[in-house]
Order: structure tokens, then C-alpha cells, then sequence
């Protein structure tokens, strides 16, 4: 609606635009009235303009009123863990740590997760995704997480493999954009 | 007209962040020894004292708060991210903290709603 209005003012704005080149080939006195008008007109034009501007700048940016109220489609926990287990499974299988091999490896498997989930197509939502790899030593470890969310249309997969020499623990945040 | 745009959302501000839990570590576990059976209340009270501390700024935000706490044993652990967001309102953040028995990294990531 506000995008007519816009059209409006920017159709008023073309027709003051126009009427004083017009004017000028046409009598005195009416022109004289005719810029008045113009004049008033713009100033009426500009004012509502600068209401508007700041909006228009905003939506601009961000997305456009859809009236959706709730996401179509939710987020997809089993599908998200299974491509979780098989990333993980096909990266980390037989392989031994190594630090600059779990470098390259937690950045690239990060990376592989991210293509794959949104290859999901799963509209508005927005993804975190978290890998750790490390080494194993007999060391003790304790993950937390804790959201801030709404808990109907967000949700989270997680996925931990685990070999003779290394762990991996994968996690993804799905979160949607309202 | 991008200034005055960004000056009234703003994107995330990560430094602020930082230092939310940073405080939110040195006050669970200070001056505490690695122990198994403290870990998972540590790792629940930092996660949800840092949760609290953000939610505090009154931004229109969601949080993903993630924290690890692992035993110094000489092993190697490395940690990825990687995000699929609005890079001009959603940040995120991570703390590395670690004293004489254990390590702890804190992540914060925050979506920004509408």
C-alpha cells in the first residue's frame, strides 16, 4: 500500500516537474497561480516524503510484509541429523588426528553442512553451523547450549562421531526469520 | 542515510559481547580446578548467566549461546563455524578462556528478528 502512495507522490512530483517548463510557453498570469500551486504542491509532496522516506529506506533493506505468520515449512530435524552423520561418518571414518589436518578439516566439513542444508531449500530460516574436532587423550569434555528462541518454529540437529584416535561433534541452529 | 539507518538498529556488537562473558566465565568458574562432577552444572550456569547478561541489552534478537569445557590433558580440539544469515544485522562471538586444569570456549551467536 505504502508502495502506491510512493507511486503517487512520485507521479505528483513528475507532474510538478512538468507544469513549469509547460507554463513557461504558456500565459503570465496563469502561470503565476500555476507555479503557486506547483510550489505548494511540492512542499505538500516533499513533507510526506520525508515520512515516507525513512520507511521506504528500511524496507529497502529488509524483507517485505508477506502477512505470514508462521513458517510454511518447519525446520527439518531428521533430515538435518541424517546429513549430519553422513558428513561427519565420510570425513572422519578412518582417519587419525592430526592439527593441521583437523585445521583444514573442521573449516571444510563446516563448510559441506552449510552447502548441504541449505540445499534443503528451506525458506526463512537462518543456520548456525557449529563443528568441533578433537583430539582424543582421555580428557574429560562438557558441551553446552542454551537458546533464546521461539521454541514453535526453531530447532536444532546434532550429530557426535567418535573413532580410536579423534571426536567430532557437529551442530546445526535452525532459526527463522520472522 | 546509512548512518542514521544503522545507528538505530545497529548490527551486533560483538566487543560488548566479549566482555558480557567474559565476566559471566571469571564469575562461574574463577578460580575453580577442572572437576568431572561440577562440569555440567559450570557449563549450565555460565551458558544461562550469559544468556540473561544479553537478553538485559533489550535488542530485538535471538541468542544461540554454545560453551565447551574441556580438561587439559594436551590434546588438540578445534572448533568451526560456519553461518547462513544476514551479515549486516546478525554477528556472532567467541571467547577462549582457559586457566591451569581446563580450556572454555563460549560462543555467542545472535539472529536479529524482522
Amino acid at each position: 500500500m505504502s508502495d502506491q502512495l510512493k507511486d503517487k507522490h512520485q507521479r505528483r512530483e513528475r507532474r510538478t516537474v512538468k507544469v513549469p517548463s509547460d507554463g513557461s510557453h504558456g500565459v503570465r498570469v496563469k502561470e503565476a497561480t500555476i507555479r503557486k500551486n506547483t510550489e505548494r504542491e511540492i512542499i505538500v509532496s516533499s513533507m510526506d516524503e520525508l515520512g515516507h522516506h525513512d520507511e521506504n529506506t528500511r524496507m529497502v533493506v529488509t524483507m517485505e510484509n508477506t502477512y505470514q505468520t508462521a513458517p510454511h515449512k518447519r525446520f527439518p530435524v531428521p533430515a538435518v541429523t541424517h546429513i549430519l552423520k553422513d558428513v561427519l561418518s565420510s570425513y572422519l571414518q578412518q582417519e587419525k588426528y592430526e592439527v593441521e589436518w583437523s585445521q583444514k578439516m573442521t573449516k571444510t566439513i563446516c563448510e559441506v553442512i552449510r552447502a548441504r542444508v541449505k540445499d534443503l531449500m528451506i525458506p526463512r530460516y537462518k543456520i548456525v553451523v557449529l563443528v568441533h574436532i578433537g583430539q582424543q587423550a582421555g580428557q574429560s569434555m562438557q558441551m553446552s547450549s542454551r537458546c533464546l528462541w521461539d521454541a514453535t518454529t526453531d530447532s536444532f540437529a546434532c550429530y557426535s562421531f567418535t573413532n580410536s584416535s579423534l571426536f567430532g561433534v557437529a551442530t546445526v541452529y535452525g532459526v527463522y526469520f520472522e | 542515510m546509512d548512518e542514521y539507518h544503522n545507528g538505530n538498529e545497529g548490527s551486533f556488537n560483538s566487543e560488548e559481547a566479549d566482555n558480557i562473558v567474559k565476566e559471566c566465565i571469571e564469575n562461574v568458574v574463577g578460580g575453580e580446578d577442572y572437576s568431572q562432577s561440577q562440569v555440567n552444572k559450570w557449563t549450565a550456569s555460565i551458558v544461562e548467566r550469559c544468556l540473561t547478561q544479553l537478553v538485559k541489552q533489550g535488542k530485538p534478537y535471538k541468542f544461540i549461546v554454545t560453551c565447551a569445557v574441556m580438561q587439559k590433558t594436551g590434546a588438540g580440539l578445534h572448533t568451526a563455524n560456519s553461518c547462513y544469515w544476514d551479515t549486516s544485522m546478525d554477528g556472532s562471538s567467541t571467547v577462549r578462556w582457559e586457566n591451569r586444569t581446563m580450556y572454555c570456549v563460549v560462543s555467542v551467536f545472535a539472529v536479529a528478528i524482522a
